[in-house]
């Protein structure tokens, strides 16, 4: 990835282009002094957009959440009271099912999207970008309107209860409105996000270490666990940190699904920001959410090469 | 007994055959090489021999005992594949133990044994903790004949190995290869394209074209007789002659109307027609060459080509181009340009009984 | 043996197969929900008929909020490759000190549960007293979509060997050309998924736009609002609608790219034929 034509033209005075006096015209001059610095160059605009629009948020709303409660401006005497508060009022049970319906969730998309991840990169052969882009389309229509499609399946006198009356006379009635159905949403609703990054990490396994491992002697689950696993783990890992995270921070699910069995903990946030009006404590609650969302980053980024990730090797 | 048997072994992709009809047998502690050029069907060959394929018809008899249906991880054997294979998230020590590994041989057992295969693969013992990933090319090669020896495999195939390596490298790898195999006293098949490396490594040769065995033999053998004019080329490039029978003793070529003397029984019983055969390096030139060459064609030097202590001449005679190989002349050397005569002693011709195109 | 056993791989299909229908069934159950003549949704459907569609394609709000989705996501896909593409080249094809953090940094937003952002972003907006319209939810939304978008075309620049491009420098094009004729047309597969990508992530986003549109409303915003304020049959027919306005831009997306290919190969052949 080394990148010579750049490279070389430092420490001369003139480009090739301005020796040969052939190019880019009026390009030429600003051209010249690029080089240097290519990359940092290049990164600039999307690092420009993420410092004001992701960290200068992040910022602030960590400043808020040391602000006294309801108040509406970032600047004042900081204060621990919103935290106070999280610790003393019940926010833990929201935090707490969150958690749990998260990791749920990423354990059983793990499970769901492995063996269709297996399916794509051994079997698909040349139809795999086919089949890939026809499992993941549905990522392309709003959550909301296939949530709403499945309680529309699963709701009293729905699709599922209707079609068992008919058929049978016996209806399942309502299945929605309880937590494992908000747990098969997180799952349908996340299977993409899973699915790509194990995709990309089986990639990576080349065919023959796998025929090399069964060669010398090791049994199919040995070359899954010895092999496999191991090679394909970047996608393993990056997926199940995904769906952890973006399970944690989801609400739609148990809106449409749940119909209030469980108060997940983004809902918190948002009737603190709007009901309650209460701006420091829905940033307090943002400010742990996050932290616990960064920790599983930290732990689990360490662990990857994102450039070894994607080359094919 | 043989340890390697195959019999009548057939392989078809659907309509292709890629394998045909193939027997042979391979002796314990012998260094045996397939060659042949791609589409031969060598790699097909090898991927059954390992396991990683079934054959389609025929039996593969290791020791006596069919193991057509046996899969790779259930053999006695073990292959160094094309690309190595190692793997990159492993240490060199890692990789050389898998297969220890995979048999539940204790840690410390293992270790000992890995060092010690390392020894033999010609690779210093601090590389057991090093990631093969910072392995040169040449250490990659010996980590995965390590690798390979560690399985204590009954036969060890190799994959073309050597193919991505540079020359003056692969010069020394395929000596060291040789002597492992030696030291070792392991049944060694190997496969390639390239019939120099076989030449330098193999106790016998079996030569692949089309799915079919041409000729099977000790390097000499193939390289003194080859049995078809496909071997003969195959050995290095050759001065070829379509010829027809003429009289007792004589074959008249059939392009020139050449008259061509030839040993009184180098011509199969009943020949009609084929091809007749001259090495570059048997090949005779000068200002006039000897009475009692088979045939004297003139022609005239157009180009020079140095290999080291030897020199190869083209040189055209009418419309057509022949090869000589001389060693380095001296001084009153031909040059290009130079006007000669060519040709050969009846003795070193060979004669291949096949239709002409 | 390396090879998947027959049964595993019959298996794997059939599980695969289920898969896909499980991803479409909701979008089903709607579209069939939004034939039911009845105001609540009730299986089997007694009566079927057109009625939800003519009311929605009356409706001005709608046609008000389609076409506001259409410019947002339009806008959001365009500036977003644009960042995207130069962007994808800082991440994988040049080396440069910071290209770590770099890779890191595109990976957080994306690794961010959006409806916080989405608040977070409403609360800076707020705090650097921006009005909130529709401006706003396309800066919201490239928060997330560019990101993505520069993973999109990263990946085909992970494979781009820039061997080429040193190529044609040393055949003695400027930068400027090699970028034209030899970086651009071979990353353009990966710049058109961007472009994709981010069009139908936009189309179908609804945190951002909830959170910063301020008093204008796109498709999923309104679809949100009913389903919150009360079921009608309009829920369905405007979420298969838009899943159809979806479907046509994807399907219009790799109708495109398969037409550019064919042209190309076919002007390659008229080439050679010359």
């Amino acid at each position: 990835m080394t990148d010579r034509s750049f490279d070389a033209t430092v420490g001369t005075s003139a480009t090739p282009d301005e020796r040969t006096g052939r190019g880019a015209g009026l390009l030429r001059p600003w051209l010249g002094r690029l080089p240097r610095n290519a990359g940092f160059w290049s990164a600039m605009p999307l690092s420009l957009l993420l410092l004001f629009g992701f960290f200068g948020p992040l910022v602030l709303v960590v400043l808020y959440s040391f602000m006294p409660r309801g108040s509406f401006s970032p600047i004042g005497w900081p204060t621990l009271e919103n935290y106070r508060d999280i610790v003393e009022q019940n926010f833990y049970i929201s935090f707490g099912w969150s958690l749990l319906m998260a990791i749920v969730a990423a354990v059983l998309l793990l499970l769901v999207a492995y063996p269709l991840a297996v399916a794509m990169v051994r079997l698909a052969g040349k139809k795999a970008d086919i089949y890939t882009i026809l499992i993941v389309a549905p990522l392309f229509v709003a959550e909301n309107i296939r949530l709403q499609g499945w309680s529309l399946f699963f709701d009293k006198s729905g699709f599922l209860d209707g079609a068992m009356e008919s058929l049978f006379g016996v209806g399942t009635g309502s299945l929605v409105g309880n937590i494992p159905i908000v747990i098969f949403g997180l799952v349908y609703v996340y299977l993409p996000f899973m699915l790509f990054p194990l995709i990309l990490g089986l990639t990576n396994v080349p065919g023959d270490a796998r025929e090399a491992a069964s060669d010398l002697g090791a049994t199919r689950f040995q070359v899954f666990r010895d092999i496999e696993l191991p090679l394909a783990a970047p996608g393993v890992l990056i997926g199940t940190l995904l769906c952890f995270v973006l399970s944690l921070g989801a609400v739609s699910e148990a809106k449409f699904l749940g119909k209030g069995a469980v108060i997940p903990i983004v809902q918190d946030i948002d009737s603190a920001f709007t009901f309650g009006q209460n701006w420091p404590r829905g940033s307090a609650l943002s400010v742990l959410l996050i932290l616990i969302a960064a920790a599983a980053v930290v732990v689990v980024m360490r662990r990857v090469d994102i450039d070894r990730m994607f080359t094919r090797r | 007994m043989a340890i390697l048997e195959l019999r009548n072994v057939d392989k078809f992709f659907d309509d292709f055959v890629a394998v045909d009809r193939v027997s042979l047998s391979i002796e314990e502690g012998e260094f045996f090489t397939i060659v042949g050029p791609s589409g031969s069907g060598k790699t097909t060959m090898i991927r059954m021999l390992v396991g990683m394929d079934k054959p389609t018809n025929g039996q593969i008899l290791l020791r006596g005992e069919a193991i057509n249906d046996v899969p790779a991880n259930l053999r006695p054997t073990c292959m160094v594949f094309q690309s190595l294979a190692l793997f990159p998230h492993m240490t060199v020590g890692g990789n050389v133990e898998y297969s220890m590994k995979c048999k539940g041989v204790p840690k410390p057992e293992r270790r000992r044994r890995a060092l010690h295969f390392l020894s033999v693969a010609h690779l210093p013992e601090s590389y057991y903790d090093k990631p093969v990933t910072q392995c040169s090319g040449g250490e990659r090669q010996r980590v995965a004949i390590a690798r390979a020896l560690a399985f204590d495999p009954e036969i060890l195939f190799f994959d073309e190995p050597l193919s991505a390596i540079d020359y003056r490298l692969r010069k020394v790898l395929e000596r060291e290869l040789k002597d492992i195999q030696r030291a070792t006293g392991k049944t060694f098949v190997y496969i390639t394209h390239s019939l120099e490396e076989a030449m330098v490594m193999s106790d016998r040769i079996a030569v692949m074209r089309k799915g079919r065995i041409a000729q099977i033999g000790t390097p000499n053998e193939i390289y003194r007789s080859p049995n078809s004019h496909f071997v003969s080329e195959f050995m290095g490039e050759v001065n070829s002659f379509k010829v027809r029978p003429e009289k007792a003793g004589s074959l008249v070529d059939v392009e020139s109307g050449r008259a061509i003397i030839v040993e009184p029984d180098a011509a199969p019983a009943g020949f009609k027609a084929g091809v007749l055969v001259v090495r570059p390096e048997d090949m005779l030139m000068g200002r006039q060459i000897p009475a009692g060459a088979a045939c004297i064609l003139k022609g005239r030097i157009v180009n020079e080509y140095v290999l080291g202590s030897r020199v190869q001449y083209q040189v055209r005679s009418g419309e057509s181009l022949y090869l000589v190989e001389k060693i380095r002349a001296t001084e009153d050397a031909e040059g290009i340009g130079s006007d000669v005569e060519i040709g050969w002693r009846p003795g070193d011709a060979r004669v291949f009984d096949e239709p002409l195109q | 043996m390396s090879d998947i056993h027959p049964i595993t791989r019959r298996l794997l299909w059939i599980f695969f197969a289920a898969a896909c229908l499980l991803m479409y069934l909701p979008m089903l159950v709607t579209a069939l929900a939004s034939l039911s003549r009845s105001r609540f949704f009730i299986f089997p459907v007694s009566k079927y008929s057109w009625k939800w569609y003519e009311d929605t394609l009356s409706s001005l709000q709608i046609e008000q909020a389609a076409i506001i989705s259409l410019i947002v996501a339009v806008m959001v896909a365009v500036i977003s490759v644009a960042l995207a593409f130069v962007g994808a080249l800082a991440y994988a094809r040049y080396d440069w000190k910071g290209r770590k953090s770099f890779q890191y940094l595109v990976m957080l937003p994306i690794f961010f549960p959006q409806a916080v952002l989405g608040l977070a972003v409403q609360l800076w907006l707020n705090t650097l007293g921006v009005p909130m319209s529709w401006h706003s939810t396309v800066f919201g939304q490239l928060v997330w979509i560019a990101p993505i978008a520069t993973l999109v075309i990263a990946i085909q620049v992970f494979a781009y060997d820039p061997a080429f491009e040193d190529a044609a420098r040393d055949l003695g094009a400027t930068r400027w050309q090699a970028m034209r004729d030899i970086t651009l047309p071979l990353l353009w597969p990966g710049i058109f998924s961007g472009f994709l990508f981010s069009l139908l992530l936009s189309w179908s986003n609804f945190p951002f736009a909830y959170y910063t549109s301020g008093a204008d409303v796109t498709i999923p915003e309104w679809l949100h609002a009913k389903m919150i304020g009360g079921y009608t049959p309009m829920v369905p027919a405007v979420g298969t609608l838009s899943i159809l306005v979806g479907a046509v831009m994807l399907c219009g997306g790799f109708a495109i790219a398969y037409a550019a290919k064919t042209i190309a190969a076919r002007r390659r052949l008229a080439t050679a034929a010359r």
